[in-house]
């Protein structure tokens, strides 16, 4: 498994980094103390190193020099300043890749699973990430391939996104808000009417998996996917 | 000159009435030849006119100096025609010279050791917000989405505190590039989509064309976050639409954000662009700070953008940002 060490000094932001980062799969560790980066750093022996720049004593762009002096692997900075020469310093310092504060749990993940990726070249540390399956449904995310027993439908890329948060919740309401967020892409809006059009769709290709009136609309709230099917 | 001789009048009257005592004084003693008394007048007169062309011609420079305000804070110096009254003044005026700038040179320090305090105080302020922003990402309740909106709230006022002390070293912060405007609006829109959801008012976006502008895109963000902000709480009603439309007009690209919200009262209208003024809506809606429009117009201003407003009472806002165009 991937380890990973956590180089900032907030502990709040430390537990949530290491919970998220647990649930992928990864080992973490973060560093204790502040003067000794470097030979934590060597005792722990990471596959990568997430980095904050404001640490006490010395700073990130410090730390990251002195583990370049001896080592390749990819570091991540988090930071909370987000003006450009503060990226071209870390990365000029050695970083290979920068996130601001406060950042989306998301947009680090991505992030630390492409560092990875390119640097050990494998995909492995990624289960649990590319499917998801409740009571036999299962979405294969990458393909776009929604499935149950041995039918199976095509869905688009928005579809996938709802049926990711509804599954992901499954058996709880998911709020029309949050599946807005979701499905909100850079190219196009996604306003209150086009959001019914795509659950309608959802909910026809569920029935062609034989799997009927399992999304429901919580007036008011917003979406609940109930696993009425696992009985039959 | 002007100066010279309302500052010489009255040693002018003096002169005259001496000149009258004293002939009167001779014609009452017995002398009663007038042709005497003028001679004497005369070149009593010369003398006196030549004290004063004498007294102009060394002081001219220094009177020149009077009469003519000052431009800047330069030092008054360059005065090679001394006479006392000159030099004591010049004297005064440097040491008053001499306190000011310290006295400048301190207050800067102190505002360049505000803005960095500030700047840090910002950047510490983010942690705890990313904290909270973590903490709240994966769950979906009513009240999380409240905090989840006093959080973005939060993080506006950062920024914009951040912005508002940036704005005096902007020369060391900026760096102009082409930029795609389509790219620009489509990345800050999807930024604020939770307040675009939130709110249910959603973005058209229509582009003819590609535009390259040439710009800072940090700040320009900025300024289009302001405006949408703006935007956004200035209108009331579900389901309306901010209209974001991109444009070639003769040698400039234009960005027009148009919002179909409350508009702006007429009378407000010249003031818009002020500091710290809120108008009428200010007065309506909550968190007006009536320094987001300042804002927009004072980095549009240094970015070399012009800035125009249209607005009318119940109809809704036209921002227009007009760009110079560049190569992508």
């Amino acid at each position: 498994m991937f380890r990973i060490l956590i180089v900032e000094d907030d502990k709040g932001l430390v537990s949530l980094l290491e919970e998220h980062l647990h649930k992928f799969g990864y080992t973490t560790q973060a560093v204790v103390n502040f003067e000794k980066v470097q030979s934590e750093f060597e005792q722990f022996a990471p596959h990568l190193v997430l980095m904050d720049i404001n640490l006490p004593k010395y700073d990130g762009y410090y730390w990251c020099r002195q583990i370049r002096g001896s080592s390749t692997c990819p570091i991540l900075f988090i930071s909370a300043r987000e003006g450009k020469m503060d990226q071209v310093m870390a990365i000029e310092n050695g970083a290979d890749d920068y996130i601001t504060k406060p950042f989306d749990y998301e947009i680090a993940t991505a992030k630390i699973k492409s560092l990875l990726r390119r640097a050990y070249g494998t995909y492995a540390g990624t289960f649990n990430e590319r499917s998801i399956e409740v009571e036999g449904l299962t979405l294969d995310i990458e393909r776009l391939i929604l499935s149950f027993k041995d039918a199976k439908v095509e869905i688009s890329h928005t579809e996938a996104k709802i049926m990711d948060e509804l599954m992901k919740k499954s058996e709880r309401v998911v709020s029309r808000d949050r599946l807005l967020e979701k499905i909100w892409d850079d190219e196009t809006f996604v306003d209150d009417n086009t959001l019914n059009v795509y659950v309608n769709r959802v909910r026809k290709k569920l029935t062609t998996l034989n799997i009927n009136d399992a999304l429901q609309t919580i007036r008011g709230q917003g979406y609940r996917l109930l696993p009425n099917w696992g009985s039959e | 000159m002007k100066l010279f001789l309302r500052e010489q009048l009255p040693l002018f009257y003096i002169y005259l009435a001496q000149l009258l005592v004293i002939t009167l004084i001779y014609r009452l003693d017995g002398h009663r030849s007038l042709a005497v008394s003028l001679y004497a007048c005369l070149l009593s007169g010369c003398l006196f006119i030549g004290y004063l062309i004498y007294r102009y011609l060394t002081n001219r420079s220094f009177y020149n100096r009077m009469e003519n305000p000052l431009a800047g804070s330069e030092d008054f110096a360059g005065n090679n025609q001394q006479t006392p009254l000159a030099e004591g003044l010049q004297h005064l005026l440097k040491s008053q010279f001499r306190h000011y700038q310290k006295d400048i040179l301190r207050y800067r320090h102190k505002i360049d050791d505000h803005i960095q305090f500030i700047n840090q105080w910002v950047h510490q302020m983010k942690t705890p917000v990313s904290v909270i922003h973590l903490m709240i990402q994966n769950e979906d309740e009513p009240r999380l989405h409240a905090i989840g909106d006093e959080l973005d709230k939060l993080k506006k006022g950062l920024e914009m505190v951040l912005y508002t002390a940036r704005l005096d070293a902007f020369e060391h912060d900026f760096v102009v590039e082409a930029l795609d405007l389509e790219t620009i609006i489509r990345t800050v829109t999807s930024s604020q989509k939770r307040l675009f959801i939130r709110s249910r008012i959603f973005p058209v976006i229509r582009m003819e064309g590609r535009i390259g502008i040439a710009s800072d895109e940090k700040w320009l963000s900025f300024v289009i976050t302001q405006l949408i902000t703006n935007a956004v709480r200035y209108t009331v009603e579900d389901n309306r639409k901010i209209h974001f439309h991109g444009y070639i007009h003769g040698v400039n690209g234009v960005l027009e954000i148009q919002d179909e919200g409350v508009g702006i009262p007429a009378g407000d209208l010249p003031r818009i662009f002020d500091p710290y003024f809120t108008g009428e809506n200010g007065r309506n809606f909550q968190e007006s700070t009536g320094m987001g429009l300042y804002l927009v117009k004072q980095i549009c201003g240094k970015l070399g953008h012009r800035v125009e407003l249209e607005s009318t009472a119940g109809e809704g806002t036209v921002v227009r940002i007009i760009f110079n165009l560049t190569k992508l």
